[in-house]
């Protein structure tokens, strides 16, 4: 978009939203959209999508600009920022269930409610600077996705403004619902393509009552994997990790790969599984425990890691007992949710744009050879026209996605181009 | 401005229509001799499932054994134009396989292998007709389970599961069945076989597999589902709480969840049931209790005594009269059979009886119970309640006498308004069961217009001509079956 053309969709914008709430992007957002708006509730934004959508204009819902701003390849005309639309709904602490507006980040959500002890449990990295919209849009999750799950597990009902600026909603504010079709599970890891969502439910969990880490070096990533998977058979763990020595190093534990396992329960329970895993992982190494603030330290430490030197990073998913294999073969860093069968990989090298094809081909392979895909997470702007953000799905599958897509933006202005097969 | 209304047009064919004509014939070249089913007296059996309000047999039932026979089958069905309705054991209880706008009904029942199984990445690969207990029995004896354990487990099948998102006592703390499945083989109205999903927890683009899972048949025929499998705790503790009235039961659940502990199960039965429960299967239930819950934690044996005895004090605070913890495995198993059999007890207390399935907010569980209390009284019906309390999904039982009209219509209309009043306190008129045939009417309780053709479009996503099981779930003028009667057996 050239200039006169932001100036008239700003010049548009002011006339349905206040003048102070349309501004030009800062920081990250310049990579996700040229003008901003910040609308107050799903109304302005269903007058902004009518407005785009006769126009032609293309948008996408911004949060803190990290999700989008790390794969678009080039920006939207208009970013819809959910600055504004940032509070709980409902807290029924007793019902364990809560409902909040998408612009309120992870971070902000679980300090209110852990005061009834209660928590969200999903944990990707920087909560406090992940909206809940991109919590769902993007179906991020971390470290507690061992025990607790991912947002399509967790979110029991959803609002969005969709094409024609219709307010939709699914599900409900009870945890079990089989009402009508699930539009949580639509919404979930759509990046923004179907709508903007606005307000969302989720079912809680408690915070345990005791928790700690053990940690463990191995010198070859598959005994790591292999111990790894002897205890997430023997105990029930709450996250279980294996770290290759960059990552290891960057949380503070420098020297080889690490094993992290995470358990939590009461103070039987706690004595129990520590004595197990002394005894389980001890054999041929230094076990280490962390307790109370120390264990949470170290998992935020772990929970947190950005690749930040990274000039392509990628999220594989795997068969879970072939994940171990496929990342010792290629050789890459990585942080694995091991009992999973998911991994951020990535590299630091400097990669020109043949480079980083053959690597993300490469990549991809051993994520296909282990039964699973790989999508990029982020790449160097040097780089980014030139390799393929999402792994192609089944020729079946991508037809009824292309006909999910044009049914559902009919107008193919909902963040376009940047999602599966160029959807 | 009702839009929805004319969104959905049953593309069904009529009775003795020109399109079935020599249909048998070719359907039984694809299928073979044994796979397709034409004469009246055999089709009766399969003019309902558990929701036997309203009655309709098929003209032609199809077994096909392979996926590549469900294909060349829908592929025919397809050329004719002749919409079809998918059936696993015809268990359901919202009659989502009845064949109302569809002549020829699709039934998975031979595709019934586990194909594969791979424990150390936790995956089964099952075909669709699987009956669900057989795949915890072909995974046990590695130490794994699959979750998702309806009332009907020894007779549903997988496939009728992911139609309707199936749940049961164990998924307040495993999760349902859309959260225990990762990959789907499903043949779309057109006769295509299109993979979804995998054995990766991660979704590659949109959640298809989520869309299917609890579309109740309306995406097509699924042949092949990659499931997750869970390993079975150390331990168990089972305990049987005792309480003068239901108010004092709820307020122990919620008191238990409140603390940071989420059970395996908590089950409430109330008088009614407790008195019909007794009477079968002499579990030692005290004869004067208002309510009882039954209570199962799982997890390491380690610290497992602990927390029973605190949901123990828990209970005692909100005013159980006594506690029990099963001895051995014996006795947990006398438990659960009363709770899994209750619906059958109650048979011996009237001629007919009909199951509701609806949902409140956990803390809105006294509230709902005492206007279902109201309720029975005004519609002077008995009722009973037996129930996942922890899920705050209630399943009221409405006793009645069939050769009564009157009473038949009473207990129809006991059981919408029990469902308007789980709505207007934040519910949902559905937990487990589906809405099928049975709850068309009451969507718009649920749901705005918007929302009604939002969803009328997601379906045609996989079946723009409207053949798979047309006239299901999304109200439509022509799909609603006026309800004559109430459903009467309803194994849980």
């Amino acid at each position: 978009m050239n200039d006169a053309q932001s100036d008239k969709v700003e010049n548009a914008l002011r006339r349905l939203l206040d003048a102070n709430r349309v501004r030009r992007p800062q920081d990250h957002e310049a990579g996700v959209a040229a003008i901003v708006a910040e609308p107050r509730d799903a109304d302005e934004i269903a007058e902004i999508v009518r407005y785009c959508e006769a126009e032609k204009i293309a948008l996408a819902p911004l949060g803190a600009a990290r999700t989008l701003g790390q794969i678009r390849r080039a920006p939207t005309s208009l970013g819809v920022s959910l600055a504004r639309m940032a509070r709980v709904v409902s807290y029924e602490p007793e019902d364990m269930t809560v409902i909040a507006e998408a612009g309120m980040t992870l971070g902000a959500l679980n300090s209110r409610l852990a005061g009834q002890a209660q928590r969200l449990p999903l944990d990707p990295r920087a909560p406090e600077a992940t909206i809940l919209g991109a919590l769902i849009g993007a179906a991020h999750s971390g470290p507690l996705r061992h025990s607790e799950g991912t947002p399509r597990d967790l979110l029991i009902g959803i609002r969005f403004v969709g094409r024609a600026g219709r307010l939709v909603h699914g599900g409900g504010r009870v945890v079990k619902n089989v009402a009508g079709y699930d539009l949580m599970k639509v919404m979930t890891g759509s990046f923004g393509t179907i709508g903007i969502i606005t307000e969302t439910a989720f079912k809680l969990r408690p915070i345990p009552e005791g928790y700690t880490i053990a940690l463990a070096p191995f010198a070859r990533a598959a005994d790591a994997f292999g111990r790894a998977r002897e205890i997430n058979d023997a105990l029930p763990l709450v996250h279980l990790e294996v770290l290759s020595p960059a990552v290891a190093a960057s949380v503070g534990y420098p020297g080889a790969f690490r094993l992290v396992a995470g358990f939590a329960g009461n103070a039987r329970e706690l004595e129990y599984q520590r004595e197990q895993l002394g005894e389980k992982l001890a054999a041929l190494n230094a076990v280490e425990f962390a307790d109370g603030p120390r264990a949470l330290e170290v998992y935020e430490r772990v929970r947190d890691f950005e690749f930040a030197s990274a000039s392509l990073a990628a999220r594989m998913a795997a068969a879970p007992a072939e994940l171990g294999g496929s990342l010792e073969a290629l050789g890459v860093e990585f942080l694995a949710h091991a009992g999973c069968g998911v991994a951020e990989i990535f590299t630091s090298n400097e990669l020109d744009s043949t480079r980083a094809h053959e690597t993300v081909s490469r990549w991809r392979s051993a994520a296909r050879a282990a039964r699973g895909h790989l999508r990029l997470l982020a790449a160097a702007w040097t780089i980014r026209a030139h390799v393929e953000f999402f792994d192609q799905p089944s020729a079946g599958e991508l037809k009824l996605m292309r006909r999910l897509k044009s049914t559902f933006d009919p107008a193919g202005i909902f963040n376009p181009g940047c999602f599966v097969g160029g959807l | 401005m009702l839009q929805w209304q004319t969104m959905e047009s049953p593309a069904g064919a009529s009775r003795s229509d020109a399109r079935l004509s020599g249909l048998a014939a070719e359907l039984t070249e694809i299928v073979g001799a044994g796979g397709v089913v034409a004469r009246p007296g055999e089709l009766a059996v399969y003019e309902c499932d558990g929701w036997t309000i309203a009655k309709s047999a098929p003209d032609l039932l199809v077994l096909p054994r392979t996926t590549l026979e469900v294909s060349g089958v829908l592929a025919a069905l397809e050329r004719r134009g002749v919409a079809f309705v998918p059936r696993g054991a015809g268990t359901g209880l919202s009659g989502g396989c009845l064949p109302l706008h569809a002549p020829v009904m699709v039934c998975t029942s031979r595709m019934n292998h586990i194909v594969a199984c791979d424990f150390a990445s936790r995956r089964a690969v099952v075909e669709s007709g699987v009956v669900n207990i057989n795949v915890t029995n072909a995974v046990k004896s590695a130490g794994f389970f699959y979750a998702p354990d309806p009332s009907s487990q020894a007779a549903c099948t997988i496939g009728g599961n992911i139609a309707e998102n199936s749940s049961g006592p164990h998924t307040l703390k495993y999760g349902v069945t859309t959260n225990h499945v990762l990959g789907l083989e499903l043949v779309l109205a057109g006769g295509e076989i299109v993979e979804l999903g995998g054995v990766t927890e991660e979704r590659l683009g949109y959640d298809l597999v989520g869309t299917v899972v609890g579309a109740e048949g309306t995406a097509g025929v699924v042949t092949r589902a990659t499931l997750r499998l869970v390993r079975e705790p150390q331990a168990y503790r089972t305990m049987l709480a005792v309480f003068a009235d239901v108010e004092r039961a709820t307020a122990a659940v919620s008191a238990t969840i409140a603390a940071g502990i989420i059970p395996g199960a908590i089950e409430m039965m109330d008088a009614l049931i407790i008195r019909a429960v007794e009477a079968a299967f002499h579990v030692g239930f005290p004869a004067d209790a208002g309510a009882v819950l039954i209570v199962e934690i799982d997890g390491l044996a380690a610290g497992l005594d602990e927390r029973a005895e605190r949901i123990a004090r828990i209970a005692t605070a909100a005013g159980a009269a006594e506690v029990k913890l099963a001895r051995d495995e014996a006795e947990r198993a006398l438990l659960w059979k009363a709770r899994k059999r209750a619906f059958g007890a109650v048979g011996r207390l009237a001629p007919n009886y009909a199951t509701q399935d609806g949902v409140v907010p956990r803390t809105r569980l006294p509230d709902i119970l005492r206007v279902i209390t109201i309720l029975s009284r005004k519609f002077q019906l008995a009722i009973g309640n037996v129930f996942h309390a922890g899920d705050g999904n209630i399943h009221p039982i409405v006793l009645y006498d069939e050769r009564d009209p009157d009473q038949v219509r009473r207990a129809i209309e006991v059981g919408r308004e029990i469902l308007k009043a789980c709505v207007e306190m934040g519910g949902s008129l559905t937990g487990e069961h589906g809405i099928g045939v049975e709850k068309q009417a009451e969507m718009p309780l649920l749901f705005a217009p918007e929302d009604l053709i939002v969803m009328s479009e997601l379906r045609r996503v996989f079946d723009p001509a409207g053949r798979a099981n047309p006239g299901k779930v999304i109200p439509t003028p022509g799909g609603c079956v006026e309800v004559a009667a109430p459903r009467r057996q309803a194994p849980l």
